[in-house]
Formats: structure tokens, sequence, C-alpha cells
């Protein structure tokens, strides 16, 4: 057993652990070890590339250090956010899933063999469905139910395209899949289109998508938070190892173009801010597949930096939202106002991560959409591009437009105790995207 | 071998199909749940028999497997969660007839689409000698997706979701056996899903639009 | 000139006359077993015929306002299935005269257009009770007349012929086909069709209770002559489908043609059809009669299993 192998392994026990850890009386013994699981992923970058039991490259690397940061971050917000609201599930229960959520995310992304792969994220699906449920309303076990029913239907369809790998290679083994450089076959076409319905479903693809505003509007803050930030990409990176076995660039980028579309024209009309950032999730995940379709240095390079940023930003918005939510009780964005005033710290976080999320520069999410961007425009898909262009810049401006309403518009409320750590946590989250953003250029710029 | 495998294969994957219609059109939910364990017992036969004619164990443990997990687990859990005194439990207002031109629809449209366009592919024969025996897997996917979406209450999703994973090991059956490993989390994967949707049926039976969750 | 070949000349009249002259014998053996299983002593067979002749002697009355269709009808109806009765091989295994007219399809068609006939009658009577009646038929028809031209398809598909004929050929010698599933299912799909179609227990109860009746209220404004051969019509058309279901679907063997075997029919199918009256009565004796609206459901399902299954079989095959 080399080292890498059980850093890796690590990686998997570590939240497990950290759901121990929490059993124990040891204080905040259950966030230290979140936090040296960070450690292990970032301290994991020696040892890649690595094939073996796990594979794990560069790309793969980047969202493991996205699923324990923001595991982490998810970790300690709770621990607020439920502080005056009884969990209906439990506490011990919620954190185990909580647990077994992030594990088996790391899973999927981790391991070396295609079935396996399927298998975890079924296993996400079941793990994060009663963590949906805590605040166990009406609307709440619809929309679960919603998420499991639609989610689970599409990733089953997912499994006929694996059948269809293994028919057309012999084996499920990923590194040896992508290593045979197989020719594409109709057969293989086909395995590949179904995955993009399949687990597209769980990434947010149009029109398999309408799980996801449901479920994340209607989650608990901090389960939004990983839903959008690292459930979705860890879907887009199974769907992405699939499209590396026979590219099929057309069809990707043409469906996740329409994806975008649809995500910023729903953008449009939105009356909630959770649904809002839900959408805005839809979008990026599509902007993103884009870049992992297109590849090469640029795409794949943007799409990373795109999830990396968003992944962040993403939590910042939602934590800050479920700041708001606690104070005002409002879900609808008509219902706030001159937040400013009553919430200074949240509201700042707010709008940081608004602008993290819709890209605007000097945001890690504003390079990550250039690279895209100049990546579509190197291979000459200008059509999408020009589409793109406009799309984005509404969904800009639609989410923008609604926060800032929410921050300035109309005197607040007399100003509200905030709470440190989940103003703290919203704050940081949506700072980080822009600390990503500012060294993106100082590396640039040395390196010319 | 290809001639008995159709005068064996064929007529049990058509009384699949037929536990499948007959689900469709069922509104009480315990002779539902009971359509799902004749038609996980019928997909035991089916890898039983693919057992024998390869001489291959995998397909034998499979079986025993689909009949231990999807058989009787699944079963019990679904089970549990109907009381003593609510054997009477069903969903209001299934028409049979529309349900079942609807889905006749549907499932045609959507298999002779699959199959014109997709197996066209797989050139070489599947194990059983006929490749089109593959209609009946995708017959049988396709026909649960609308299970799932012309039904309200949990339980009707529920065996609509399960009919599906039957279809993926039907299908995978029919074309190659993925290895066993797989085959076993992706069992046990369907089982805990089962057991999450219980706790959800306790909650809520039946789903109708929300004006919380539009748009 | 055509020389006149005597022996298909007397397969021919026998035919006709075996299917138009004992069709009303077989309603009354049924009626009579299903008395004996009831333990009741019951009607005699021929009760039918004296039915039949009791009302050809009563005086016939028309409504008020029916037209020329109302008086004619049950005549072109007449006429409609004694055509039938000499396409298909409800007797004799070989083509007679006439055979040429029509293959299966047009069978089938044709009996559309007996049921069409007898609809633009039944509304011609300007009567509620018959337009109910009508209304009823009319939207369970559109399910039954799809699954029979589909289960006709189905057994194209499996001879390669739309010819009766050929097709019961086939079958008799061809055993193992009988066991397909596309034979199986449109053997089932055919069978809950006939079911329908000649009005036995779990689609509707014969008697002249409102609620259930379907092909009652549509004779509703008949009586006397007119009466009697709407009922032979109806007893014509039993047999024809019940010896569909035998010959071509259930049990294809055992017919024989050429001078004097064919004589040897009429016995064998009695036989045949003890055997389907047998399988009618049980299912009479045992299942409830089912809710009007449910009938639909019925059909629905013999739609689906026969459509269902003949596009499997293509796409197998």
């Amino acid at each position: 057993m080399s080292t890498a192998f059980i850093l890796v392994f690590l990686t998997m026990l570590l939240p497990l652990l950290s759901y121990l850890g929490s059993l124990s009386r040891v204080p905040r013994l259950d966030n230290a070890i979140s936090l040296s699981n960070v450690a292990i992923a970032l301290f994991l970058y020696e040892f890649i590339p690595l094939s073996g039991t796990f594979y794990v490259d560069f790309t793969t690397w980047v969202f493991i250090l996205m699923v324990t940061s923001i595991h982490l971050l998810s970790q300690v917000y709770s621990k607020s956010y439920f502080r005056k609201q009884e969990i209906w599930i439990g506490e011990n229960l919620f954190n185990l899933l909580l647990a077994l959520f992030t594990t088996s995310m790391l899973f999927s992304l981790e391991i070396n063999n295609i079935g396996l792969m399927w298998v975890g994220i079924e296993a996400t699906t079941i793990s994060s469905a009663l963590l949906l449920m805590t605040e166990k309303t009406e609307t709440s076990a619809e929309a679960t139910w919603r998420y499991i029913v639609i989610v689970s239907a599409g990733v089953t369809f997912a499994f006929f395209s694996i059948i269809l790998i293994y028919y057309s290679t012999g084996t499920l083994e990923l590194s040896s899949v992508l290593a045979m450089k197989v020719v594409p076959s109709l057969t293989l076409n086909v395995a590949v289109a179904i995955a993009l319905i399949g687990f597209g479903t769980k990434v947010g693809v149009f029109p398999v998508h309408t799980w996801l505003p449901d479920a994340h509007s209607e989650a608990p803050s901090p389960i939004s938070a990983m839903f959008s930030g690292v459930l979705l990409p860890t879907a887009l990176y199974v769907l992405y190892r699939i499209y590396e076995i026979d590219p099929m660039r057309n069809l990707f980028v043409w469906a996740a173009v329409v994806s975008v579309i649809a995500a910023s024209l729903f953008l449009g009309y939105q009356t909630r801010y959770k649904r809002m950032f839900a959408y805005s999730t839809m979008e990026n995940m599509n902007l993103a597949l884009i870049g992992l379709a297109i590849g090469g240095e640029y795409g794949l390079f943007g799409a990373l930096l795109l999830l990396l940023s968003h992944s962040f930003g993403k939590a910042g918005a939602f934590y800050s939202s479920g700041s708001i939510l606690r104070y005002t009780g409002a879900k609808k964005i008509g219902e706030i106002q001159g937040l400013w005033k009553s919430m200074p710290v949240t509201s700042s976080a707010l709008l940081m991560s608004s602008f993290a999320v819709t890209g605007t520069p000097p945001f890690g999410t504003f390079f990550g959409e250039f690279l895209i961007f100049y990546s579509l425009f190197s291979i000459h898909y200008y059509a999408q591009l020009i589409l793109l262009l406009f799309f984005v810049m509404a969904a800009f401006i639609s989410v923008n437009y609604n926060v800032t309403r929410m921050v300035f518009h109309g005197e607040g409320e007399k100003k509200v105790e905030e709470d440190s750590v989940m103003s703290g946590l919203a704050l940081l989250s949506s700072a980080i995207p822009l600390l990503i953003g500012v060294i993106y250029v100082v590396m640039s710029i040395v390196a010319l | 071998m290809s001639a008995f495998g159709e005068v064996l294969l064929l007529p049990l994957s058509s009384l699949i199909l037929i536990t499948a219609f007959y689900m469709q059109g069922q509104e009480f939910i315990r002779p539902m749940i009971r359509g799902q364990l004749v038609q996980s017992i019928l997909l035991a036969a089916i890898s039983l028999i693919m057992g024998f004619i390869t001489g291959d164990y995998d397909f034998i443990i499979l079986a025993v497997l689909i009949v231990v997990l999807r058989g009787f687990l699944i079963t019990y859990f679904l089970e549990r969660g109907i009381r003593k005194d609510q054997s009477h439990l069903h969903e209001r207002q299934v028409s049979v007839a529309y349900l079942f031109i609807i889905s006749l629809v549907f499932v045609l449209t959507a298999v002779l689409i699959v199959y014109s366009v997709v197996f066209s592919g797989i050139r070489t024969e599947s194990i059983t000698g006929n490749r089109g025996i593959l209609v009946f897997p995708l017959a049988l996917f396709f026909q649960g997706l609308f299970l799932i979406a012309s039904r309200r209450t949990t339980y009707a999703q529920i065996m609509g979701y399960i009919e599906e994973e039957n279809a993926i090991v039907l299908f995978a059956v029919f074309l190659l056996p993925i290895p066993l490993l797989i085959e076993a989390s992706v069992f046990l994967d369907v089982l805990a899903l089962v057991v999450i949707s219980s706790v959800v049926v306790v909650e809520k039976f039946t789903h109708e639009r929300v004006e919380e969750l539009r748009g | 000139m055509v020389r006149i070949d005597y022996v298909t000349f007397t397969e021919t009249l026998l035919q006709y006359f075996f299917v138009v002259g004992l069709s009303p014998l077989f309603a009354g053996i049924f009626h009579r077993a299903k008395s004996m299983v009831e333990s009741r002593k019951g009607p005699s067979i021929f009760q039918p015929y004296y039915d039949l002749a009791k009302l050809f002697k009563k005086e016939t009355l028309k409504p008020a306002g029916s037209g020329i269709i109302f008086i004619y009808a049950p005549y072109v109806g007449f006429g409609i299935y004694s055509l039938i009765s000499l396409i298909i091989p409800v007797l004799i295994p070989v083509p007679i005269y006439f055979t040429a007219s029509a293959d299966f399809l047009g069978g089938a068609i044709l009996f559309s257009l007996a049921a069409f006939v007898k609809v633009a009658a039944a509304m011609g009577s300007n009567s509620n009770f018959s337009a109910l009646g009508v209304s009823r038929m009319l939207s369970f028809n559109f399910l039954s007349e799809g699954t029979l031209i589909t289960v006709f398809f189905a057994v194209s598909l499996i001879t390669g012929t739309n010819n009766p004929y050929t097709t019961n050929l086939f079958l008799a010698s061809n055993p193992l086909q009988n066991i397909s599933i596309v034979h199986i299912f449109s053997t089932l799909a055919f069978f809950m069709l006939f079911l329908y179609e000649t009005g036995r227990i779990p689609l509707e109860s014969a008697g002249l209770q409102e609620l259930g009746m379907i092909d009652e209220a549509v004779n509703y404004e008949y009586s006397g002559k007119l009466l009697a051969i709407n009922k032979w019509n109806s007893y014509i058309k039993q047999y024809l489908l019940g010896s569909v279901l035998l010959n071509v679907f259930l049990v294809p063997w055992g017919l024989n043609a050429g001078s004097p075997w064919f004589l040897l029919d009429v016995p064998m199918m009695f036989a045949k059809w003890l055997l389907l009256i047998g399988i009618v009565l049980i299912i009479e004796t045992t299942l409830a009669k089912l809710r009007l609206f449910r009938v639909l459901d019925y059909l629905a399902t013999a739609f689906t299993f026969s459509i269902l299954f003949l596009i499997f079989t293509e796409v197998i095959a």
C-alpha cells in the first residue's frame, strides 16, 4: 500500500471519523477532523496523477478539494443554523447522513471503476434525501420526494450507459477504458448520449433539471450549499469521465447551451431568492459542462476554475440566504428590503457571493467563464458563443438586480443581532472566489 | 440453444411485461406490491435459466440475490409501511383504459425510437442468440418511467422505480452480465433507497402540484 | 364458361346452411348448459328456434318517424353475415365459392359494416333508449375494432399472408407456431374480444336491465319479424366469431376437405364448439359482471396486449 492510496482512503474515511468526533465530548473535534481532511486533500496534490484502485488526476484533485472544503464549511455552519431549530431526524442522524453524503461523493470521485462511480452517485441520492427533509414541512417533503424520484429515475437510466460501455470495451476500470483510446462506435455514442440524459438529471441539464430548484429552495441552507457547490459538480465529474471515453462534443455543447438559455429564462421571473440561486447553479454547471466538453488547455482549466470559484461563491450565497431566512422568515424577494441596514455583514456577503456566482470581474468565476468563451471561440463555435454571451448577460442582470434590490431598496427593519459564525462563514465563502480570481491574475502576470 | 432460450425466455419476459401493466392498472397498493414481488421472482427465474444455458454461476448467484433483496426485503419494507387496518389503501381515480392507451403509445414510441436508432449498433448477437429480446427490458424501463409519471401516490412511484431497476437487471442479463460486485452494490443501493422512501411514504402519501414549487 | 366443381359446390352449400341454420342451436346449447351448471332445468336446446318462429308470426311495429333504414337494416345485416360465412373457414378448411371476395381484413371490415348498419338503424328509430345503447356501443367499439384488426394483423404476421385458409393450414401443420408469444397473446386478445362481442357475462348480461345493456338497447325498438332477423343475425355473428377463434386461434386441427370427408367437419365443429362453450361457461359462472365503465378498461387491456405483442414479435423475428 502506497502513501497515496492511504491518503485517498483517508479522505473518504475522515468525514465518517468527524461524525464519530461529533459524538465525543471533545468540543469542535469534528470540525478539526474535517479541517485536517482539507489539508490531506491539499497534500494529495503531491501524488497526482495516481491510478490503481483509485484514479486521481489534476481534475479529480480539484473536485476533491471542493468537496472537502465545502463539507467543512457546511458542517460548521449547520451547527449555528440548527441551534434554534429542531432537526426532525435528530442531530446525530443528521451528522451521520452528512458524513455519508460526503464520503459517497468522494467515493464517486476517486474510485477507478465506472460501475462503482454509478453506485457512488446513487449513494449520494440516498444519503442526501433525508437531509433535505430536516425542516419537515409539506413542501419540503414534496421536494424531497421529487428529488428522490426524478434523480434516481434518471441515474437508473444512466446505468444503461454503463452496461453499454462494458459491452463495447469489456472492462469498467476507468483508467484502462481511458487508456484504450477506443474507436467511437454507434454503441459507445449511444452510451455517452444516455449518460448525458441520465447523469445530466443530477447535473441539471435541461429538460431533466426539474428537481433542482425544488430541492435547493426547500433544503436547509447548509445542505443547499452542499448540493449546489459539490453534489452537482460530482455528478458532472462522472459525466465528464464518461464523455472522455467517446467525446461527442457537438451534442454536449448544444445540450449545455440550451440548458444555459433555459436557466437564464427561468431566472428572469423568479420570486424566491433560494430558487433563483438554484437556477444560477444550473447555469454555472452547464457553462462548466461546455468547458469540460471542449477540453484542451483553456476549456478544461476554465471549467475547473469556474467550478472551484462557483462552489465557494454559491456556498456563500446559500449561507447568507440562510441567515436572511432565519432572521426575516421571508422566502420571497419582494418581501425583503433594506438589508444593508438591518444585517450589514450578511448583506455584504450576499452581494459579494451574487457577484461571484454571476461571473463579475475580478472573481474567479469571471476568468473561468472567460476561458470557456475563449475556448468556444478558438474552435469556431460562433453561434453557441453568441447565444451564451447574450443569455449569460441576461442571467447576470436578473440575479444582481434582485440581490441589489433586496440589499439597497427601501428602508430596512431595525438592526438585528447577526450570528457571527453564520455571517462570518458567508463572508468567508464569498471572499474565496475573489481570492482565486486575484491569484489567477497574479499568476498570469508572473507567467508573462 | 437459441430455440430453447426463446421457448422459455420469451414467455417469461412477456409475463414480466404483463406484471408491469398489472401494476400500472392496479389502484390498490397491496396488490401492487405483490405484483412487484411476482415481477422480481420472474426476473430471478430468467436469470436462473440463463445460468443453466450458459453454465455461468454468476447468473445463479444473481438469481438468489434478486429473490432475497428484491423479492423479500423490498416487499417487507414496503408492506411495513401499511398498517393492518389499511389493506384497502388505494389511489383514487385510476383510469385503466386511459392509462393503458397512453402508456402503450409512450412505450412503443420510445422503444421503437431507441430500437431503430440505438440497437442497430449492437451488431453481434447477445447471449440469448437473439438481440431482439432486448426489446423487453427497454419496454419495461419505459413502462416504469410512465408509472412514475402517471401515478400520484408515493407507493406507485417507488414501484415504478423498482420496475426501472428490474429493467436494468434484465437488460444486463440479456446483453452480458456485469461484474457481480457491481450488481450487488446496485441491489444494495436500491434497497437503501426503498428504505429511505418508506420514510417519505409516511410523511406524504400522494403528490399534487404545489404552488410554492413552480417555475 | 366456368365448369362447376360439384364437390366445392356441395361444400359451399353445406357451409352456408350449416352456419345460417345451426347457429341458433349453439346458442341454445349454451343456455341449456348454463342452466344445468346453475342447477336449473333450463329451456330446451331448440328454444332459440321457438323464439324465432314465434317472433316471425308476430306483428311488426314501426316507431313513428323511423326511416327506411330502420326497416331494411336487419335484411342488409343478414346479407352481410351471409357473405362473411362464405369467406372465412368456419366449417370447410379449403376455399369454397365466394371465398375470393375478401381476405381476413375484408372480413373484419364486413363485421364493422354490419355493426355500422345496425347503429344507423337504431339511430333512425328516434328512440332515446336506442340512442343510449348506441352511444355505449360506439364508445366501446373504438377499442374492440382496433383489437380485431390488430389480431388479424398478428395472424398475418405469423403466416405471411392475409388469407384465413392459408393461416389455418399453416397453424395446423406447424404445431410449434401455436405457442409463439404473438399467437398466444393474439388468441387471448381475440378471446376477450369474443366475450365482448357476444355479450358474455363480465361485460354484459343478456336481459332487459337498463343498467348494463348494450346490445339489447340497440335492438330495443324492433319487434316481430325484424326483431327475429336481428336476433338471428346475432346468432350468426356469434357462431362466426367463435368459429374463427376455434379454427384459427385455439384448435386449428381436425378439419377435412374433399368428398366425402368434408361431412366429418360437421361433428368436428360440434365438438370444438362444445369445448368453447365449456370455457365460456366457466368464465360466465365464476366472474362477476363488470361495472359499465369498466368495460372500457377490459377492452383497453385486450387492445394493449394485442398491439404490444404484435409489435414485439415483429421486432424479435
